[in-house]
This record gives C-alpha cells, structure tokens and sequence, in this order.
C-alpha cells in the first residue's frame, strides 16, 4: 500500500499523450485529399469543356487524369488507415490505464426503487439549490406518469412502516402505484425552506447578520431543545462586527457603531442570553474596557474573526437542516462516495462467493467488513468483545454493574443460572443487576 | 487498520464507476471512423469504375463531349457528397476528441488528491455525483432536467446526453408500435450486431411480420409471406423454434387463446422490444446495463447503514426530530428522510470493531455518552458545574450520579 508520501503516478498520462497522438491523425487529412481529386475533376472538366477541345484534347484530359486522381484515392486509403492505427493504439492505452473490471450488476437493489431514487434526487437538487433543475425533472416525472395523488410532504412521512419488513414491500408497492414516478411527493414547502436558506446565507456572506439572527431567534426553542446556540453564536459575532467600527465593517459611523455600538447592541440583546452565557458575555462586555488596546489583552481571541462568517454560515445550514429532519451535507453525496469507497470490497466479496449464490443484498448484515473514514461514521457502534457481534434492537449492549459491556446474547450465554461472572474483571452478579444501555 | 488509511484514496480502485466515462467515447469513435470508412469505400469505388470508364470511352471515341462532361460531373457531384459527409464525419469525432480529453482530464485530476479529507476530494466527488445524476435522469428519458444539470454544472464534455436522447427517441419508436428507427440502427451497426450475436433485429423482423397478420386482410397475408421468405428465413438455422412459431402463426387469428400464439399477439412485445433494443444498444457501447448511481447507492447505503437506522425503539424518535447522532457529525444520511427508505433495501455494514465516544458515562436513563459531549452542552445550557444534561432527551442529572462505563 502507498503511504501518503509516495508519489502516485496517474495512468493518464500516457493516455494523454495517445490522444494528442489520436487527434493528430484525424479525418481531415483525408477531407483534403477528397478536395485534391474535386479540384483535378474540375480542371479536367474545364479542359474537356473547353471551346477548342477536341477528341484528342479530351482523350488527353482524361487520361492524364488517371493517375493523380488513383495516387490520391491511394492517399485516402493511407490517411484511414493512420486513423485507425492511432484509434488502435488509444484503445490498447486505455485498457492499460484503466482496466475493465466487472462490476456488481447481478442483484441491483436499487431497481425496483424508481420512486424512492427519484424523490431523493428531487430533494438533493433542491437542497443544492437547483431550483430551476429540480423542478424541470418534477414536470418531466410528472410527464412521464400523471400523479394519482398529491401527498403533502412532512418530514415524518418517510417513516411509516415500524412493525417490520414485510409489510415494507407492500408499503413500496403502494407508493409507486399511488405516486407515479415518486417525485410527486416532491417536497413543494421544502423548495421554499432552502430558497430562504439560501437568502439566509448569502445575506451571511455579504456580513449581514440581521435575516439570520431574525431567523434564529424565531426558531429559538427548537434549536436549543436540540443543544444549538446559534442565536448567540449570530449576536456574539453582531457585537463583535460593530466593535470593529466603521473603517472594517464598512456600516455607517453613527452611535450604532463601534465600541459604543457594540455595547448599545449588547444592552438591548445579551439579557436574554444572560443566564447560558453570562462568562461569555462578561468577556465580550471586558474587551470594551480594554479598547483599543485588545491586541494585548486576554480577549484577543474573540476579536479575531477572519473566518467568523463561513465558520457561523457552516453551522447556520447545520442547524437549518437539522430542523427539518435533514442532514447538513446531502445524503446522497454521502452516499455515492461511501459507495465509491466501499465498492472495491462488494466487487472482491461477489468474486469470492459467485458459486455459492448467495445474494448479499438479500442479508440482514453484510457479510464483511467496509471500513470508511471516520467523517462518514455517524452512529456508535459497539460490537460485543465476547461474540464479536455488533449490537441491535433484539440483541442490546448490557452494562455489568463493575462497568464491563457485552452484548446480551453473550451475558446469557455465560450465565450459570440467574448469576454471571464478568469476563473482565474478577467480579460476579445477579443477571437482573445488568442494564440495558443505549449507546 | 487505521482510521488514517481509510481517509487515503486508492485511486485505481476509486475509478470503478468511472470506466465508462471513457468507454463510450471511445466506442463512439471506432463506430464514427467505421461509418466514414464505409461511406468513403463505397463512394471511392464508384469513382473508380466511373474514371476507367469514361476515360476508355473517351479514348475509344464513342463518347461525345457532353458524355464525358456528364461523367466528370458525376465524379464531381459524388465527390462533393463525400466531402460533405466526411466533414460531418470529422466534426463529430473533433467532439468526441475534445470529449475525451475533458475526461481524462477529470479523472487524471484525482491523481492530485491523496486523502477523502482533502478539500479539493470534495468537488471532485460532487462532480461525480453530477455525472452519475445525469446518467440515471437520461436512461429514465428525463433528458431535458440532465441537460440542464449538465449546463448549470458546467460539464457537458462529462455527461452523454446526445448518444441517449437518440437511444430514447429509438425506444419511444418501439412503444408507439414503429420498428423503423430501431432497424436503421441495426443497419448502422450490423457488423457489430453479427459479431455480438445480437436477436434484435430477427426480433424486430418477426414483430413486422406478426403486425402484418394481425390485420388478418388477405394483401397483407400475402405480403406477410413475402416478409417472412425474406427476413426470417434466413434464420432458420439460428432461432428455429421461433421461426417455426412464426410459420404456424399463418394459421392462428389474433383472437385465437392459443398459448404461444396468443403471447405472439400480445402487445406487451413492445415492451420487451424496447427493453432488448435499450439492452443491445448499452452492451454494444461498453454502457452498464445498470445505472452506475444503483451501483454506487447499494454499496453506500449498505456502508453507512447501522441497525440504529431503522430501528423502531421508542427513544429513536429523536432521529426524526433531526438531533446530531452519537458521534457529532450531524444528522446521518441513512436516517435522513432523504435516503431512509430506500436504505431498507440493503443489509447493515459488518464491523469489526466499536467506534464510540471517549470517556464514556451511564446517565440514570440508560443512555451512554462520552465526558465532553456532556460537559460540553452543560456549559451551553448555562447549567451549573454539578450537572449534566442528557443531549438527546433534554433530562438533567446531578454528576454523582453518572457511572463510568468501560468498552473492552
Ligand atoms: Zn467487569
Ligand atoms: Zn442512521
């Protein structure tokens, strides 16, 4: 395996170069010689009608033609065949490059999907902002198959089915029957959810914190309820932005303004704030006593807000989407690049078990092991030291009472009796004396 | 094997799903040169005799001079042709030179990156994502909304929209009951076709034929067996039961229940000519028979899958409300509504080891969490240094009553 220091060298180079070797040997050539044998006609045809012309004259002409017009048809047969040589050569560079390898088509998962697939990729368009694309593909889906029914979207609709999988299938049918192509239950208030986003956060580029402080506090219980501080976050980086002053915020130099600003700015805004941040306040409210010598006192920190904006814009679209049910970087992105990561080893994995003819789309759990980085890792995921089994709703991790975790299948297993003894440490307990905890 | 190395690209393996970017380019260019051979070969050789021809006739004195001003003009005119369809010939294959070198562009771009966590990994990957948008809304016919993405996203050397919307305007043919389009393709392609041992066109043949008895008028009866002398005799050696089927069909009325006969007749053959030709057409252009975004979705979902995704306990009600999961990443995509069902279709990843937060603590309700998460939304809850709050369920706890919990 290369260590990153390793220079890897891309394959493409020598394709690029049979290319550049490909397009030098192209069709034109041959387009000139066909206009070599046009312009041979053409003076043999201006001889042959000539006034004086004669028998001999055109017997002359057009035996005289022969030859040329022959070398240049042989010409043409040269010029093909430099094309084809040099096409050859791409082909045996690009199989070198980029060997063909077979990939997992045999069970395709996804086929029988086409509304679910399409309902993704209707929210993933709008969720990136493509509008006028997301709703191009609504009228081309709708085209292709008139809607039955107009289910208003929620964030919960997704999840109806709780009692298992059987069901599931049915459930699926249902759908596609009655929604067409699937993006028919297109999200329409989702569209206006992101168009504001998107007015939000380019207000937040050009440092215009009052559209997303506005937002924010009319949003205010939700977001704390789910531990976000966005609101002060906003208004801490307000009182800062005035603090720098007209000559850095550009804003008008009035008593809204600078130092004196940012403290009228925190008079009327910081109360609320006063009983989850009052440190942080009491900072802010320290460095107006130490202007303008706040390069040299211990609040430097805060006034240093060269990223401040896209670091406040990230978080803004965290939460945003958090709200709506959804996840800040979309899905499917995550999804086609974990797919691209983990497909190396499904490729491996379906050579291995071809004669067996076990589908691995057809398991509870896969068959082996697709490790991602650990950005795309969202879930705990605790797999039990004795059965080496990754816990699930049937199976939980149990905690000993000396702390020790182990899956509940293995604590029965070991179990002598309604007593166990800890395969950690050296202490013994009553089964009851577990806990069931969720990671 | 650590966390580090999974971050790292392998690049080869990385270009799974991007082999046919380059594929049907280049089979677009063997099969332009092929037509231009062709078209030159057949143009030449007239040429050729038409030469000999009217100079042994000028020669000899049998032509007058307007004969041998009528040749030349021939010569002229064809030669023209050949011009003008060679540089329709050239025009294409300068595209698909461009096209080509846009592509390796792009993948050879990859070869600068070392690292999923590299910023520049991030476009490119979202340019893949791009492309393999724009591959499924084409083999589903939705060409405008992939013109469009492929216009915004600014890759229109990436994406194929010309060779699908003449695919889908052949399949549209076929369910609207027309073969003539789908034949003039096997035309175009018939060496191919031979070489891949392709039924298509023996298939279509029968359906002309099958739609000529169904009018049951005797013209056309008449013309039937003409049609089938022709075009499914010759086959007779390769598909002998179904051109037996065909000869029996003289004798079966459409209305007839007879089994095969009555399958002969059914108009859902349009279908299955739609589908054989889309079939025949992918696999003669090196194109997956599957949308590579089905490919890339099975394979992530099932990668990013737990059995938290779908569980149906009560305290994952939390999921819905969009709270951050365990490990801080913000919400997951499998439980996002985006993608949750569809994930229902794969299994969950196997994994080897736990991944769970640092330092990790019991609260009085059951639920786990590591020590800075808690101390953490503590402090931003404003809450006092002896308590914690459950970042999930919103409960307050005293710190003395967390129990260490330890991961072997
Ligand atoms: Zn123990
Ligand atoms: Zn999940």
């Amino acid at each position: 395996m290369a260590s990153p220091g390793d220079d890897i060298v891309s394959p493409f180079g020598p394709l690029q170069n049979e290319l550049a070797r490909m397009r030098g040997a192209n069709l034109t050539t041959a387009i000139q010689d066909v206009d070599k044998i046009i312009e041979y006609l053409v003076a043999a045809r201006d001889q042959v009608a000539a006034p004086d012309a004669d028998h001999h004259r055109i017997s002359m002409a057009m035996t005289t033609l022969q030859n040329p017009v022959k070398d240049r048809l042989e010409a043409i047969n040269n010029d093909l065949r430099d094309v084809t040589k040099a096409q050859r050569s791409f082909g045996k560079a690009l199989d070198k490059a980029l060997p063909q390898r077979e990939l997992p088509m045999g069970t395709d998962a996804m086929a029988d999907h086409p509304s679910l697939i399409n309902r993704a990729i209707a929210m993933h368009l709008v969720r990136e902002g493509q509008f006028s694309v997301a709703s191009t593909f609504v009228r081309e889906s709708r085209d292709q198959q008139p809607p039955l029914s107009l289910e208003p979207w929620s964030p919960r609709t997704a999840r109806t089915d709780e009692d298992g999988d059987d069901d599931m299938i049915q459930e699926d049918g249902e759908e596609e029957r009655l929604t067409g192509h699937g993006v028919n239950n297109y999200p329409e208030d989702l569209q206006g959810q992101f168009a504001e986003m998107y007015s939000l956060l380019s207000e937040l580029r050009n440092r215009n914190l009052g559209p997303a402080i506005k937002w924010a506090r009319q949003n205010n219980s939700r977001l704390e309820s789910a531990g976000s501080n966005l609101e002060f976050e906003l208004c801490k980086l307000q009182f800062v932005w005035l603090f720098k002053g007209p000559e850095v915020n550009g804003l008008p130099d009035d008593e809204r303004n600078g130092e004196m600003g940012a403290l009228r700015y925190a008079k009327e805004h910081f109360a609320r704030f006063q009983s989850r941040h009052l440190k942080e306040i009491q900072q802010l409210c320290g460095a107006i006593v130490f202007a303008p010598n706040i390069e040299q006192s211990p609040y430097r920190h805060i006034f240093q807000i060269d990223s401040a904006f896209e670091d406040v814009a990230t978080s803004f679209t965290r939460e945003f989407c958090s709200l709506l049910g959804l996840s800040a970087e979309s899905p499917l992105y995550v999804a086609v690049t974990a797919g691209s990561i983990a497909l190396p080893r499904l490729i491996k994995y379906n050579k291995n078990t071809k004669e067996k003819k076990t589908e691995w789309t057809t398991e509870n759990e896969m068959a082996f092991e697709t490790p991602l980085p650990p950005s795309m890792i969202y879930h705990s995921i605790f797999v039990c030291p004795v059965s080496k089994e990754q816990t699930t709703e049937q199976n939980p991790a149990m905690m000993l009472p000396c702390g020790h975790v182990i899956c509940r299948e293995s604590l029965h297993n070991m179990a002598k009796g309604s007593r166990y003894k800890c395969p950690y440490c050296p202490t013994e307990g009553h089964l009851r004396d577990a806990i069931k905890i969720t990671l | 094997m650590t966390d580090h190395e999974n971050s790292s690209i392998k690049h080869s393996d990385h270009l799974l799903l991007d082999q046919p970017l380059l594929r049907l380019p280049n089979e677009l260019l063997r099969k332009n040169f092929r037509a231009a051979h062709f078209a030159i070969e057949k143009d030449t050789s007239t040429l050729k005799t038409l030469l000999r021809d009217s100079a042994t006739a000028a020669l000899s004195g049998r032509a007058t001079q307007q004969d041998v001003l009528k040749n030349l003009d021939a010569m002229i005119s064809r030669m023209r042709g050949v011009k003008r369809k060679l540089g329709a010939y050239a025009d294409e294959e300068a595209r698909l030179h461009t096209q080509t070198a846009a592509r390796i562009q792009h993948l050879d771009e990859l070869y600068t990156m070392h690292s999923i966590e590299d910023v520049k990994y991030e476009a490119w990957s979202r340019k893949r994502l791009d492309r393999l948008l724009a591959d499924y809304l084409l083999r589903h016919g939705y060409n405008d909304s992939a013109k469009e993405l492929a216009s915004e996203k600014n890759m229109e050397n990436l994406v194929d929209v010309d060779t699908f919307v003449s695919m889908s305007r052949i399949r549209e043919a076929l369910l609207n009951g027309s073969v003539a389009e789908a034949l003039a393709w096997c035309t175009e392609n018939k060496k191919e076709l031979r070489k891949m041992e392709s039924k298509l066109e023996f298939m279509l043949r029968l359906q002309q034929y099958i739609e000529l008895i169904r009018t049951q008028s005797q013209p056309k009866l008449v013309e039937a067996i003409a049609h089938a002398k022709k075009y499914l005799m010759p086959y007779w050696g390769t598909y002998p039961k179904e051109v037996k089927q065909a000869c029996g069909l003289l004798a079966i009325p459409p209305d007839s229940s007879y089994g095969i006969y009555s399958d002969l007749y059914k108009s859902t053959r349009w279908n299955e000519l739609a589908d054989l030709f889309t079939t025949t057409h992918n696999s003669l252009l090196s194109l997956p028979s599957v949308p590579l975004l089905h490919v890339a979705l099975s394979s992530g979902l099932s990668a990013l899958k737990t059995p938290a995704c779908h569980s149906s306990h009560a305290d994952d009600i939390y999921n819905d409300t969009g709270s951050s999961s365990a490990l801080g990443h913000g919400v997951c995509p499998i439980c996002s509504t985006e993608l949750n069902d569809l994930a229902r279709n794969v299994p969950y990843a196997h994994h080897t080891k736990s991944h769970v937060e640092h330092d990790l603590f019991l609260l009085p309700n059951g639920r786990v969490y590591g020590k800075e998460r808690l101390e953490d939304y503590a402090r931003k809850s404003g809450l006092s240094p002896n308590d914690v709050k459950d970042p999930v369920t919103g409960q307050t706890y005293p710190m003395d009553l967390l129990k260490k919990v330890f991961i072997t």
